[in-house]
């Protein structure tokens, strides 16, 4: 059984422009020790993804209307709040893209870290101190005893989404989503949370659900990736055939329109048009207004994730033939 | 070699009082030709940002000069600053930040022939003001509209056609596709390149995507904490980099290709970036540099030709290509 299963998500958020459909029927699963990355562009769910499983859907203006997310055998829609908010952070942890944003100016990042044992009440050998001393250790952070009583504008953005981090795997949760983690961040920086997410995903046997855009970033981590268009998911693989040989045609036009670092292209492949309103998705498949292969069937039915191969699913009328 | 079209010489921007500034850009020489584009890329806090401000005139030198067409920028106000702004234009990061939302695009597009008159007639505005919008890829009757009623890419468009209307000879960019979605970004970039094929633009193209930098530069300068480590043709940069720095930068680029996984050599860098206030000596790249020795702490190595990389010119005493971290 997987350790965490999302059913058909529709969450919908009220906004000037009307009420407006940010997931449309989202259903993935993940596995302990798997790393499924959520690739998509601005708009297109991911974020909201994690506020669902997270509780964080700000209600209102939004609402989860539909679906279920089941994590170890037990429905979170449906638990008691208080028992869904002890779960999150505990056994479900997320890590933020903004960590100066997440972390709170006024506290040293030692007494936060310490904090998430307190919360959760949990006791550990050799006290809450030594282990966040360990933690900060962990994480690479130089002199850790001088470090851990000051305040996070005191720190780098690396080292502050590395505490970010720290945080996020205190307790050893089951599932870690990481919301565009190292987006903010240089690319040196980059490197090294990355690296470190690898480490700790080597060591520990949790899931891990890692939301992003990069498409280098997903070929360096992923086991599996779900592709993220508008709300829906239009396609799942494992990391090596979606960069072999995706099927749906959003997912090829992604890999085509990237630069690459190791060919000279003449002119990069881009998708046409932009991403669609959300108060105003076309008819049928979100994609077919910017899709090279669309047909009338396209407009009229919306297509959903079938199964094309063990682990493989695409939604479009007209997937790509295999390569 | 003609005479090039923008000619920097021991450019420096510190800000602060002169007991301790902060060196943003230090000592900064480098040319860019006519039609020719200059990638620069580095990282946060490396002096990308004053330097663009610099030669744009949006803040004043602490010292050297930057000349275009021969005329120094650096000291120039009024009306000779005025006719070097039309020669000079710049697209901006923010497509939501730099477009005056309560202007028509109409009005956005002619407003630079409304401040340099004698480029295009009135008469002409409306009809010039088309011939732009099909040459960005927009249409005819996007030019009743307000910034509001676009799309990121499409904002980015309207900021290109804005800063090509007075015929400029330089384009600098400053991160022109990093807030856009992957899929539109390379429209942009498509744009850009033909614009600069069709009118014999120079470029200063500001990133800190690498590849993209590849794709789109002739030559790549690469920055660290207000200085200019290695500069050189892209091939040279990115198939033999020399300079430590440069090669961990490349190095740490993840690669589009779950099978090179591992694979590939990363040279991770310790610490953090040092204070601009009080730069390392000698060498400002030693504290973190895994090849750093007493030289390097004692002189500033100069930005010259070290290795037999056509081209490349690297500030390092240690310069050295590394096969295993080159990007191509």
């Amino acid at each position: 059984m997987a350790l965490l299963e999302v059913n058909d998500l529709r969450v919908s958020f009220d906004t000037a422009a009307g009420r407006i459909l940010a997931l449309n029927g989202v259903s993935f699963s993940l596995n302990r020790g798997e790393v499924l990355a959520l690739l998509g562009e601005s708009g297109s769910g991911k974020s909201v993804t994690a506020s669902a499983i997270m509780d964080l859907v700000p209600n209102p203006p939004g609402a989860i209307d539909h679906g279920s997310i089941r994590f170890d055998g037990s429905e979170l829609l449906q638990l008691p709040r208080q028992e869904r908010r002890d779960l999150c952070g505990d056994r479900i942890a997320l890590i933020f893209q903004d960590a100066l944003a997440a972390l709170n100016p006024v506290y040293p990042v030692g007494w936060q870290i310490a904090e998430m044992f307190r919360i959760h009440g949990r006791t550990v050998q050799g006290g809450v101190e030594k282990a966040v001393i360990d933690l900060l250790t962990a994480i690479g952070i130089p002199d850790p005893e001088r470090r851990a009583k000051q305040y996070p504008h005191e720190f780098s953005g690396g080292m502050r989404q590395r505490i970010m981090i720290a945080m996020a795997v205190a307790l050893e949760p089951d599932v870690i989503i990481a919301d565009e983690p190292t987006t903010a961040l240089d690319v040196t920086i980059q490197a090294q949370v990355v690296d470190l997410l690898n480490a700790i995903r080597k060591r520990s046997d949790a899931g891990m659900i890692f939301i992003t855009h990069d498409l280098g970033v997903v070929a360096e981590l992923a086991d599996r990736v779900a592709v993220m268009y508008a709300g829906r998911i239009v396609e799942t693989a494992s990391v090596f055939e979606l960069f072999d040989d995706a099927r749906h045609p959003y997912s090829v036009g992604l890999l085509a329109s990237q630069p690459r670092m190791d060919t000279d292209e003449d002119e990069l492949v881009p998708i046409p048009g932009s991403a669609p309103n959300p108060a105003a998705l076309p008819s049928g498949c979100a994609f077919r207004t910017r899709c090279p292969r669309a047909e009338k069937l396209c407009a009229e039915v919306v297509p959903h994730l079938e199964t094309v191969g063990p682990g493989r699913e695409v939604a479009c009328h007209f997937p790509v033939s295999p390569a | 070699m003609t005479e090039p079209l923008l000619k920097v010489q021991n450019l420096s921007r510190h800000f602060g009082g002169t007991s301790a500034p902060v060196r943003a850009v230090d000592d900064v020489s480098f040319e860019i030709a006519r039609g020719e584009t200059l990638g620069l890329v580095g990282e946060s806090g490396c002096g990308k940002t004053s330097l663009v401000r610099t030669l744009l005139k949006l803040g004043p030198a602490t010292g050297g000069s930057a000349l275009i067409d021969g005329v120094d920028i650096t000291r120039s106000s009024g009306r000779q600053l005025h006719e070097l702004r039309r020669r000079m234009q710049v697209v901006f990061q923010d497509p939501y930040q730099s477009l005056n939302p309560r202007m028509r695009v109409d009005r956005l597009i002619s407003e630079p022939w409304a401040l340099h008159p004698g480029i295009v007639p009135k008469s002409l505005w409306r009809a010039e003001t088309v011939k732009l919008l099909e040459s960005v890829g927009l249409r005819a009757e996007h030019a009743e509209r307000y910034p509001s009623e676009f799309s990121g890419g499409q904002r980015q468009r309207l900021g290109i056609a804005r800063a090509l209307t007075l015929n400029p000879t330089l384009l600098v960019c400053d991160e022109p596709v990093s807030a856009l979605d992957v899929s539109v970004q390379a429209q942009v970039v498509n744009l850009l390149s033909r614009l600069r094929r069709e009118r014999n633009l120079a470029m200063l193209f500001v990133a800190h995507d690498l590849a993209v930098v590849r794709h789109i530069s002739d030559r790549v300068m690469v920055m660290y904490l207000g200085k200019i480590i290695e500069t050189g043709p892209k091939h040279s940069i990115f198939s033999a980099p020399a300079h430590p720095y440069t090669q961990a930068l490349l190095s740490a680029v993840p690669t589009p290709d779950p099978r090179l996984r591992g694979k590939r050599k990363r040279i991770v860098l310790q610490g953090d970036l040092p204070s601009p206030v009080n730069p390392p000596s000698g060498c400002r790249f030693r504290t973190r540099c895994w090849k750093a020795t007493s030289i390097c702490a004692e002189q500033e190595p100069a930005l010259t030709a070290r290795t037999s990389a056509h081209g490349l010119l690297t500030a390092c005493h240690h310069a050295e290509a590394d096969p295993a971290v080159a990007g191509e």
